[in-house]
């Protein structure tokens, strides 16, 4: 393949976003382009990412038209696609290193293109949308490049014990979801696990939300710590606010942004996000369609510019929540409203009902309380928000106090789902639900193990794949065993829908032994939902 | 409120039209004799008595009936100051001067007088007692003497004697507490109880009462200190006219404790305990106020209103309450009838909640109006508490529960609220199946009309009496706790909410039992306190007053609240499923077990909006508890949402309802995994017909072949049967068309 064209860079990682139905004619592919990462990357090499997997996609549609290619695997790179919006593709390319670090699974990196995109969604709308709004692309470039440059910054573990902030630029390696993280699953949320009375707590605490805000129909989502506990949106709104709020909102991610709120403070921070050399780049790209848009992305960022052309919020930007006075967590993100010292509200777009909401963050030691409130039921804007987080407090501030207590007492603490023994990762994919060993433990597996599950994992996807394709309403069960070379063994059994992932080192050498311990261990923790045979 | 309360609803209206929390009904209790020459009421035996020169005249007033038949005894001729019945009634003592007691034997006619030793003493006053030490207690102002009476002898015997100085007393049969008041202003008190379990001497305590000027020394009377009975708690309630208050005392074993002071409106007053809610009457300002002493809480539970009398026959002709075959009687009484004028000055009030007009001859029983109370307040939650105490109309207070609970959710009022009331209703449950009167409640009352009936000696009435004419102390022990199971639970029910009462619950205590926390309430449980309590005194409702108890249980909630509102409730699916959520979290928190039908309800509700993903959640967290009903609603709303199908399914599988399981697999063609099932848990009985036909439906040789073996190892004798025959020749045709 002529992949050799691509001059891949230093980092490893191109990722580009664009759109078919632009750039048509000859001379204007680069109209094509709505995001490419690095942005320092010449004009050619970009177009040629692009053309080539352009070409693939034309190319696969005539065999697939519903699905077009999903990844091409080169001997040193994968191409990773994903369409987002029809027409709209993201594709990822990352080079195959001979270090083994780089060794990737195309569907968690296929994850992490939807997570991008979920979350844009949530805060910008559809990319098709922006271009419909203005054609030109600026407005779409503009707003999509510091949000996944701020994603990529922003990229830390998801799994919520994991100390280490995962920062994508870790030296100058993008850290991505590698073999690692094979007892991870993005796109999924994380669960406390509550008692009756707990739960019916929670639940009164969440009618009481919902009932005081009278008719309009309002959301909201609890999260203990970084797991949720409860959420009437659905699914796909769910995972989308819960991954924000672990980003974000969370005690835990508040205080790591407390920590280096210090050094933003000292000025690398903001200067290196809006003026830092790949940017300032990008923009220079982006100035051939539509003006300086590095000029208004700082300009963004720095609330006091005031002839925005684009008016660009980047809610993904580190260090820019706080707790308020009031319990309530306070941004600048969104800037201010005009003439007023209140910081705006953010507001974010649901994919479900499709309406824009105003979000509501509030937070009393470990619980986080989120509740959405439709733009539109608001007639007086900041003014009316204030009045609902009045009434928020009125109503619910002492049934938060209980149930914050509630769960406290109940909390097991970080290593609460460990299971002595075993390194799993259980899914629930009818339910978009995760719940795996604790990060802690989980790097206590040797390398040979994770590259053992890394593999599995694999053939589960492709076997997921299959199915996928061949019956789609009908579940298959699936059973995989392996015996790694540490004599560790590596189960995958999938069964209505849940797939439940583990690790067995130092274990016997029976493979009885193996499905035994699956058997106690789905008897005990999964209320036997593994253990049909 | 609700005008599916109750059937009395359309009695509100009546009477003089006004409104009012209290009502005497018509018709009262004529009691007027030519030659009368005194009228007292004996609260040991309830009996309504009038004098002539010779006779005495006795009407039962328990249960009050306005038509009782009198009885007459004959005595000798004599000034008379006082009458009382012995509680067996067969003696009639009276008392005919300061010094001086007569005594009749009922059935003989005997008589035999008591005199005073010394001159200087003089009787104040005299009851008889259930105590086991003594059967009459005689209050003379040098002290107490306490006489058993010998029936062989026919003398009484003095038992023991205290020596105290006396001013006045003041006695309840009730209470069975006695209290001597002495002093220069008469504020300092003795007080004995004199119970079946023995007598207690309480404390010596003083009243307080207000100066008006500096050297002025107020004197206490007797008509300004009553003994109340709340909740099976003795208190003692003083006027004070100079700062317009009423002090209450609470009295503990070892204790009088003040427990603050209620206002008063008017110099006289009177006090009235109905269904354990105190009324005191402001006399002159012809207005009743009510209490609630159950908590610490001294609000009315109402603004003051009037008594009205309810039901005199010429504004209602038609509306006459359900005596109907009486209505003739009445009328022709009516003739008779003087102008009632309330809080006249010829009212007198008697312990606990009668009325007797004495210039006309009549006795009114008091009636409280649960109806115009619970409509009077917007406070719902205090309100149902309220009714869930009542238990003297049971029915009525449930009914009237009920109708509200119904009406605040159908209003949509605040969730909090609605979660208060929740707990009101459900905590009176948990407490009345912790105490059993949830379940007694209708064997209590049956053997309390039905047993006397047969124990009364004919006295000539129809009424049921709930007297007992027992023989001896044994055989009125045994009544005594026949009537306790009943009391005791009563005051008992209350004592989990009141820590200082939980002594109460134990019946029957003896006098060496002096653990610290009992105190004469807990001994008032045990004497045969005023049996009415329990049977409804207005003989026209007794039949419909079966419950002992207004509690609500999960079941009534949903058949009369939940399922009942549902319907009209469409509008606001959300709302019901946050007041069936605090209904279920007062029920966790009660441990009051729920019925299925409320979870079935719940995920309906969450369904028809939508909201699968919060039902999930509903389900994982075992907010609804698993059950095959609530599996079965998840499987029909699976059809909507396959989520959900898979909560039903795994539901059942938890709940190891195999055979469902197993079908609902084969259903979905997981006829495979349904055999692996089948296999591992030995489900026994399964139709082999079922799973091979969806192995021949997936027209897969391979799997029919596995599906026919299974069952040749699976059931014994399967190779014999039709099926395997048919279905073996099935597959041989499915290979050789592969075959060929």
């Amino acid at each position: 393949m002529g992949l050799a064209s691509v001059n891949p860079s230093s980092e490893g990682l191109q990722l580009c976003i664009f759109d078919l139905r632009r750039g048509q004619h000859e001379g204007q592919e680069l109209d094509k382009i709505l995001f490419f990462y690095p942005a320092d990357l010449p004009f050619s090499t970009q177009l040629s990412v692009t053309g080539l997997s352009e070409g693939l996609i034309t190319f696969t549609r005539i065999f697939s038209p519903e699905a077009a290619c999903e990844v091409i695997e080169a001997e040193r790179h994968s191409h990773v696609f994903y369409e987002p919006e029809p027409d709209i593709w993201m594709v990822m390319v990352v080079e195959k290193s001979k270090e083994a670090e780089a060794i990737w699974r195309t569907d968690a990196l296929r994850e992490v293109l939807k997570e991008v995109h979920s979350l844009f969604m949530m805060f910008h709308g559809s990319i098709r949308a922006l271009l419909d709004k203005e054609p030109g692309g600026g407005l779409t470039r503009s707003h999509l490049y510091p949000f996944v440059m701020d994603y990529l910054r922003a990229f830390r573990k998801r799994s919520p014990w994991d100390k280490c902030c995962w920062d994508i630029f870790s030296g100058k390696k993008l850290q991505l979801p590698s073999f690692h993280d094979c007892l991870n699953e993005r796109r999924t949320v994380q669960m406390l696990t509550v008692g009756r009375e707990a739960a019916i707590e929670v639940q009164t605490l969440v009618r009481t939300l919902e009932s005081s805000a009278g008719n309009t129909h309002c959301f909201s989502l609890i999260l203990f710590q970084d797991l949720l506990v409860s959420s009437t949106l659905p699914p796909e709104d769910t995972i989308n606010l819960f991954t924000y709020a672990v980003l974000r909102l969370t005690p835990r991610a508040l205080s790591s942004g407390v920590s280096s709120w210090s050094y933003l403070r000292k000025g690398y921070s903001s200067s290196q996000v809006a003026g830092g050399s790949t940017f300032a780049h990008s923009g220079s790209v982006a100035e051939q369609f539509s003006g300086s848009v590095a000029e208004q992305f700082s300009g963004s960022c720095d609330t006091s510019s005031g002839d925005d052309r684009y008016r660009v919020v980047r809610p993904l930007q580190n260090d820019r929540w706080s707790k308020g006075k009031d319990g309530f967590l306070i941004t600048d993100i969104w800037g201010t409203e005009v003439g007023d010292l209140d910081l705006a509200t953010p507001t974010v777009w649901l994919k479900h009902t499709e309406a824009r909401m105003y979000l509501c963050a509030y937070q009393y030691k470990s619980l986080t309380v989120i509740f959405l409130i439709p733009v539109n039921s608001i007639l007086n804007g900041e003014q009316g928000v204030s009045m609902e987080k009045q009434k928020f407090l009125e109503n619910a501030s002492l049934k938060i106090l209980k149930v914050e207590e509630k769960l406290s007492k109940g909390w097991g603490g970080e290593n609460a789902y460990h299971v002595s023994g075993y390194r799993y990762l259980l899914v629930d994919s009818n339910r978009a639900i995760s719940r795996a060993s604790p990060a802690g433990k989980v790097t206590t597996l040797t390398k040979e193990s994770l590259l053992a599950l890394h593999m599995l994992r694999d053939e589960v996807d492709l076997e997921k794949g299959k199915n996928k394709w061949d019956h789609k309403a009908h579940d298959k069960d699936l059973e995989m065993c392996i015996r790694a070379k540490n004599n560790a063994w590596v189960i995958a059994r999938i069964t209505g829908g849940k797939e439940l992932y583990m690790v067995l080192e130092k274990a016997n050498e029976k493979l009885l032994y193996a499905s035994d311990a699956v058997e106690k261990f789905s008897d005990r923790y999964c209320n036997g939902a593994f253990s049909l045979d | 409120m609700s005008g599916k309360a109750s059937s009395s609803q359309s009695t509100t209206g009546f009477g003089s039209g006004g409104l009012s929390h209290v009502y005497i009904q018509h018709q009262p209790l004529h009691c007027s004799i030519r030659g009368s020459r005194g009228l007292f009421y004996d609260d040991g035996t309830k009996l309504l008595i009038s004098t002539t020169s010779n006779q005495v005249i006795s009407w039962k007033t328990v249960p009050f009936s306005p038509f009782a038949n009198p009885t007459t005894d004959s005595i000798s001729e004599g000034p008379i100051l006082a009458v009382r019945f012995s509680l067996d009634e067969k003696l009639i003592a009276v008392q005919r001067s300061n010094s001086e007691i007569q005594f009749w034997l009922r059935e003989t006619g005997e008589a035999f007088n008591q005199k005073c030793k010394s001159e200087s003493e003089s009787i104040l006053g005299f009851f008889w007692t259930d105590c086991p030490l003594c059967d009459i207690v005689v209050i003379k102002n040098s002290g107490l003497d306490l006489y058993a009476f010998d029936l062989v002898s026919k003398t009484l015997i003095l038992v023991e004697t205290r020596k105290l100085n006396v001013s006045w007393y003041v006695y309840t049969h009730e209470s069975r507490l006695v209290l001597l008041a002495s002093g220069m202003q008469c504020k300092t008190f003795n007080g004995f109880q004199l119970s079946s379990a023995g007598i207690i001497r309480l404390p010596k305590f003083e009243m307080v009462i207000a100066k008006s000027e500096a050297n002025s020394k107020p004197v206490l009377a007797d008509e300004d200190v009553f003994i109340v009975t709340i909740y099976g708690r003795i208190y003692c309630l003083q006027i004070d006219r100079i700062s317009m208050l009423l002090h209450c005392y609470r009295f503990y074993r070892d204790a009088v404790v003040q427990q603050g002071s209620l206002p008063i409106y008017s110099s006289k007053v009177a006090i009235s305990v109905v269904d354990n809610v105190l009324l005191v009457h402001q006399v002159d300002a012809k207005v009743v106020i009510l209490y609630d002493i159950f908590s610490d809480s001294q609000t009315p539970i109402s603004a003051p209103l009037p008594v009205l009398l309810r039901g005199l026959p010429r504004s209602n002709s038609l509306t006459s309450q359900s005596n109907g075959g009486e209505s003739e009687s009445s009328e022709t009484s009516n003739t008779n009838d003087h102008e009632t004028i309330i809080y006249g000055d010829d009212w007198k009030f008697l312990v606990p909640d009668l009325i007797c007009d004495v210039a006309n001859k009549l006795l009114w029983k008091i009636h409280i109006d649960l109806e115009a109370i619970a409509a009077s307040s917007s406070e719902v939650p205090s309100v149902l508490e309220f009714l869930q105490r009542r238990k003297l109309e049971a029915n009525k207070a449930k009914q009237l529960c009920l109708a509200i609970t119904r009406t605040v959710i159908l209003e949509c009022r605040p969730v909090p609220m609605v979660a208060k009331a929740m707990d009101a209703i459900v905590s009176s449950y948990s407490l009345s199946i912790k105490t059993g009167s949830f379940f007694k409640g209708i064997k209590v009352e049956r053997s309390l009309t039905g047993v006397p009936n047969v124990n009364s000696t004919g006295s000539g009435t129809d009424v049921p009496t709930s007297r007992t004419d027992g023989l001896g102390k044994s055989i009125k022990y045994e009544s005594n706790s026949r009537y306790n199971s009943g009391l005791v639970n009563r005051s008992s029910s209350y004592s989990a909410s009141d820590s200082e009462d939980n002594g109460s619950s134990e019946p029957l205590k003896t006098i060496s039992d002096n653990t610290p926390e009992a105190q004469p309430s807990s001994l008032q449980s045990q004497p045969p306190g005023p049996i009415n309590n329990l049977v409804n005194p207005n003989v026209s409702e007794q039949q419909e007053t079966q419950l002992a108890t207004p509690a609500i249980s999960p079941d009534e909630m949903y058949k009369f609240v939940f399922a009942a509102v549902e319907e009209e409730m469409v509008e606001e699916p959300s709302y019901l499923v946050a007041i069936l959520l605090e209904f279920l979290r007062s029920a966790n928190v009660e441990k009051v077990k729920v019925h299925p039908n409320i979870y079935v309800l719940t995920i309906q509700l969450l369904a028809c909006s939508d909201r699968y993903a919060e039902l999930g959640l509903f389900i994982i967290n075992k907010i609804l508890e698993p059950s095959k009903e609530v599996a079965f609603q998840l499987l029909e709303l699976g059809r909507e949402n396959l989520q959900t199908r898979k909560l039903g399914l795994d539901m059942l599988r938890q709940l190891s309802l195999h055979h469902d399981y197993v079908l609902l697999l084969v259903q979905d063609g997981y006829y495979l995994e349904a055999l692996r099932y089948v296999r591992k848990h030995k489900v026994t009985g399964v139709r082999p017909l079922l799973f091979l036909e969806a192995a021949f439906a997936s027209n897969d040789s391979q799997h029919l072949a596995a599906v026919l073996r299974f069952f040749s190892d699976f059931i014994p004798g399967f190779q014999s049967t039709t099926d395997f025959c048919a279905y073996h020749r099935v597959l041989g045709e499915m290979n050789g068309t592969i075959t060929v």
